[in-house]
């Protein structure tokens, strides 16, 4: 299988006529709905809805983790939906940075080494500098050797934050990512995940409850029963 | 290296010390019980071969073919000859029929010759070690040769037609087992000296032997070689063939330890595969990060398994010091206790061990974690998403391979490896049926009870597949151990029962009619434990059915091929079991002929029935007599054993002698000299030393199969630890949960230990069912030893079980209930 680099003036993300079903004991259920959308380089984009609205299972398509049933979607021009899950994983370890609700960092490692681990993966010459650099940025530097269990919530994910940051992805793809915390620790990483995202020029898509958060993208569109509702632009 | 980096890592945070621990254990069992049985094995063959003065030995009424010894000495073995015959030996006036033994420079190829300078020397400070044979020209002596012809050391003795003089007693030499030390006193004379006694000559009887020694595997191949060569008069003999019931025991002992080392690997598989699958089900996460990470599913499989092998490899060389540590303990004792040093191991051991850890890695623990590098990467954001990892049937066939595997390698007997699955098949069929109508039972039994056992019970019954497994690891491994244990003690004392302290260690032969009386009367007075006076007639069999020996199948068959001790009796030795036929009075004959009584599986090696007709040739004269009864008997009784047992009555004409058999305690050794002068006639055949080594043998063995023993608990431990933690990780979140919604304390330990008792207590049920069919088995098929249930078992076993599973399961439990719910909780999620 092979994909095709389209043109720079295409978008970052790309989804076109998505629909996802899966198959229960009460039969098939759909998840998505024929879902198109576009998200431009450097771009930061919302996506809301209620629990259960199939945000997740789309932020998952669109950031090649799993392919829909039918539609296609593309990303930085590579087409995901054409690959198999190696090419993927290429794509994604090219590409894309994450950012989870419950921020999975390992509890074995110390905030330094997770840090460490996808720079370590992707083979970077002094892993060991820049993860310490990217844990300083996100004001961890006194905290380089503590486990996530001696960490609070809010840095924990500051160090998820350097974890994604750091092997300096095009486009990263949080879910909830204040979800977890209480709105004053929120809000200071929703100011740092702003601010490296504008230091990078990292496209953004997230998924949020928070409609302070969803305000401070650019764009934000409503799922509802898999279905697109709405697209926003914020002003 | 990023794979020994994240080994490093996960070493750090605990996840893999299970892991390498019942890999170590694996490695160590396997390494201890190798690398030991090895030595005791070379020993042991060594040992009892010194119990033939050599590893094998060319026997005949033929010398050896002078050409042989070149052809051995470019097979790099070592040889020496000994010349056994009887002759009449002079000092003076007196005389007496001696056993005499010519022998070649290096004699014994194996043991020792013990010598003195005083007569019957029992004190370890008398004796010393012959460092070679007598010089030519000299001689030495049996102590009771010298009150028989009056003699000091010093004086001369005439062989034939040349004197010899008497430098030496001869205490001890290897092989006096040899039949033709029957005779009477031992001289032991240089082979030089031979041609100048001038005794020997064409048709004399001489029992000439051509010792052998060397590497196994040379001495292997050389007597495939050999074996050709021989002709009809001379037959290759080693010790299995010279000392039946020693090899028997040792055949058990190999047996047993190979046993115990199977189920010691499995049991540290068992673990293994545990400890892998929790170590999988915490990586689940993990893999699905590193996949989002956009790590492939080919890198995250070469990473882990990377780590595995890494893993495996500092395990296995840690488990194979370890094994090498304890079995160099074990050596040590043996040379504390019994002065008997090992001989060092060969490699193969050490190989068999680093490829059962590698077999067990590939069997046990690699299937846990073959499905992680197919973890969904979707599964970072839906948690729910179903894993399938591979069909646990699929990992139990693979275990089953291992374990096969592995018994090929330790065994090399397909026959024992299937059966070994067999009956692990049917340990597995039944065990998890059994645990099944438990749980079941248990359930019924539940409904009226308080919320402690409401809790505990509801527990086992929520996670029911969890708990049936567990049951079945746990009966499993209680089943083993206690089938070992029981096996061990069996085993232990059947072969303490076969040599008591008091056995017979003296055999007393050629009694004239007419001492019989006095001879017992003498040994009673002494109060000297003895078995009745067997009157005794040497005969050969000539007929079987008519049909001459020489044209049947057994006519080169040594027992069949020489003169055999015939006696007649009317009560049969406790040690002695009629299997066929009628023993008399109740036995007809069917052709008026005298009964005779065979042993059994010399009928069986002939093919004879009762009813049969045998005709033996007793002095010149020919009497016919027919099969009464076919007899199993006790070879290691030390008792005077008959392959053919006469009614009374029938041999009264064949002028027979006595023999019986007595105990004669060490400090009483000079009764011989006294018995001997009275009956100068009478011929003493001393056992003691031939006990002694025997008992040192099963000495050896005995704490083989201890250290063993020990290994395999061990083994069994950790498969208990490993299913106990592997369940607290989904107790944690529960745990804390409920002790949030205000349990106490009191309520969550107690409902835990009831809840592993509970599961304890029903797999030492299982385990005591299947111990006992399991060991039935072994003991009819495999051990050969009496069938016995054992009762306390019965009811010690669920009760241990409860006890250390509740216990175990208590106390890993503790510190989740101990700990704040909140911490609890936060850790869980």
């Amino acid at each position: 299988m092979s994909s095709t680099p389209l043109m720079s003036s295409t978008p970052m993300v790309a989804a076109s006529g998505l629909v996802k079903t899966v198959t229960t004991y009460e039969g098939a259920l759909t998840i998505l709905q024929d879902i198109s959308l576009e998200v431009a380089k450097g771009e930061s984009l919302a996506i809301v809805g209620a629990s259960g609205s199939g945000k997740s299972t789309l932020l998952g398509i669109l950031a090649g983790l799993d392919l829909p049933s039918s539609g296609s979607v593309s990303l930085n021009g590579h087409i995901l939906t054409n690959l198999d899950e190696e090419g993927r994983a290429r794509v994604r370890a090219e590409n894309v940075g994450f950012i989870f609700q419950s921020f999975q960092l390992l509890p074995g490692l110390t905030a330094l080494e997770n840090v460490l681990l996808p720079l370590e993966l992707h083979g970077v010459d002094n892993a060991r500098t820049a993860a310490a650099d990217f844990l300083g940025r996100v004001g961890l530097s006194q905290r380089l050797h503590h486990y996530p269990q001696q960490l609070s919530g809010g840095e924990q994910q500051r160090v998820a934050i350097a974890r994604a940051f750091a092997s300096n992805p095009r486009v990263l793809f949080a879910d909830e990512p204040t979800g977890n915390l209480d709105s004053t620790t929120g809000a200071r990483i929703i100011e740092l995940l702003f601010e490296l995202n504008r230091e990078l020029g990292t496209t953004l898509v997230l998924i949020t409850h928070e409609d302070r958060l969803a305000q401070r993208c650019q764009r934000r569109i409503e799922l509802s029963a898999g279905r697109l509702l709405a697209s926003v632009e914020n002003v | 290296m990023l794979a020994l980096r994240l080994l490093w890592r996960n070493w750090r945070s605990g996840e893999v010390k299970l892991l390498a621990a019942a890999l170590l254990l694996a490695v160590a069992v396997v390494s201890g019980i190798a690398i030991f049985t090895d030595r005791l094995q070379h020993t042991l063959v060594q040992e009892s071969n010194a119990l033939l003065g050599a590893d094998k030995v060319v026997r005949g009424s033929h010398p050896h073919d002078p050409v042989w010894n070149q052809a051995a000495e470019e097979a790099e073995l070592h040889h020496t000859t000994a010349t056994n015959f009887a002759s009449m030996i002079y000092a003076g006036e007196h005389m007496h029929l001696a056993s005499v033994k010519a022998v070649g420079e290096g004699y014994p190829l194996r043991g020792q010759l013990e010598t003195s300078t005083t007569p019957f020397a029992t004190e370890p400070d008398q004796i010393e070690i012959a460092k070679g044979i007598p010089a030519p020209g000299e001689a030495w002596a049996d102590s009771r040769l010298l009150p028989l012809l009056h003699l000091q050391l010093g004086d001369k003795v005439a062989v034939g037609e040349y004197e010899l003089r008497i430098t030496r007693v001869l205490i001890r030499e290897p092989d006096s087992g040899n039949p033709f030390s029957f005779l009477g006193a031992r001289l032991l004379m240089n082979a030089a000296d031979l041609p100048l006694t001038q005794v020997v000559q064409p048709g004399s009887r001489v029992q000439y032997q051509w010792l052998l020694a060397g590497e196994p595997s040379a001495i292997e191949r050389f007597s495939t070689w050999l074996e050709p060569h021989l002709n009809p008069h001379q037959q290759l003999v080693d010790v299995s063939g010279n000392q039946r019931g020693l090899g028997r025991t040792l055949d058990t002992g190999r047996r047993f330890l190979l046993l115990a080392a199977v189920i010691g690997v499995l049991l540290a598989g068992v673990a293994l595969a545990l400890a892998a699958r929790q170590f999988a089900n915490r990586h689940v996460d993990q893999v699905a990060l590193l996949k989002s990470l956009g790590t492939s599913s080919g890198r995250i499989r070469r990473l882990y398994f990377a780590q595995l092998f890494a893993l495996a490899l500092v395990a296995s060389v840690l488990g194979l010091l370890v094994g090498e540590i304890l079995q160099r303990v074990v050596a040590e004792g043996l040379w504390q206790a019994y002065q008997i040093r090992l001989g060092s191991a060969t490699l193969y051991p050490y190989l068999i061990s680093l490829a059962s850890g590698m077999i067990c890695l590939l069997f046990f623990a690699l299937p846990a974690l073959w499905f992680l590098p197919f973890v969904p990467p979707m599964k970072i954001l839906r948690r729910e998403l179903a894993v399938s990892s591979l069909q646990l049937w699929l990992q139990v066939a693979l275990a089953f391979l291992a374990v096969l595997l592995l018994v090929l390698l330790f065994s090399q007997d397909l026959g024992l490896a299937l059966s070994v699955i067999g009956a692990l098949t049917g340990v597995f069929a039944i065990t998890g049926l059994l645990a099944f109508g438990l749980l079941r039972l248990s359930r019924r039994l539940a409904g009226g009870a308080g919320s402690v056992w409401r809790l505990a019970l509801a527990n086992l019954q929520r996670r029911r597949e969890q708990t049936l497994v567990q049951i079945v690891v746990f009966a499993t491994a209680i089943m083993l151990l206690l089938t070992l244990t029981i096996v061990r003690t069996s085993l232990l004392d059947d072969w303490q029962g076969q040599l008591p302290e008091d056995a017979p260690n003296h055999f007393l032969v050629n009694i004239p009619v007419h001492e019989v009386n006095t001879i017992r009367q003498l040994i009673d007075e002494r109060r000297y434990q003895h078995q009745p006076l067997y009157p005794m007639v040497r005969g050969r069999l000539t007929h079987i059915n008519g049909v001459e020996l020489s044209e049947t199948s057994v006519a080169r068959e040594g027992v069949f091929n020489r003169e055999a001790n015939l006696t007649w009796t009317d009560t049969l030795a406790d040690d002695n079991k009629v299997v066929a036929g009628k023993w008399w009075p109740q036995w007809q004959s069917q052709h008026g002929l005298p009964g005779v009584s065979v042993e059994e599986e010399m009928a069986e090696e002939a093919g004879l029935r009762p009813g049969d007709r045998l005709t033996f040739s007793l002095g010149g004269l020919s009497m016919e007599a027919e099969i009464a009864s076919l007899r199993t008997l006790d070879w290691r009784s030390m008792r005077p054993n008959f392959f053919f047992i006469f009614a009374p009555g029938s041999l009264d004409e064949y002028s027979p002698t006595y023999i019986t058999s007595l105990h004669l305690p060490a400090a009483d050794k000079a009764f011989i000299n006294e018995l001997l002068r009275a009956h100068p006639t009478v011929l003493v055949i001393e056992l003691d030393r031939i006990i002694g080594q025997i008992r040192t043998i099963v000495n050896q063995v005995s704490d083989g199969v201890q250290l063993v023993l020990w290994l395999t608990l061990a083994g069994g431990c950790l498969v208990l630890l490993a299913a106990v933690t592997s369940s607290i990780e989904a107790r944690k979140q529960e745990v804390g949960l409920l002790r949030a919604l205000g349990s106490p304390r009191r309520l969550m330990l107690g409902s835990v230990w009831l809840e592993f008792s509970v599961l304890g207590l029903l797999a030492g049920i299982i385990a005591v069912l299947g111990a006992e069919i399991l060991l039935a088995s072994l003991q009819h098929w495999v051990l050969e030893t009496p069938i016995k249930p054992h009762v306390l078992f019965w009811f010690a076993g669920p009760l241990l079980s409860a006890v250390l599973i509740g216990g175990l399961g208590m106390l890993s439990c503790r510190s989740v209930v101990n700990t704040p719910p909140a911490i609890v909780l936060r850790e869980a999620a």
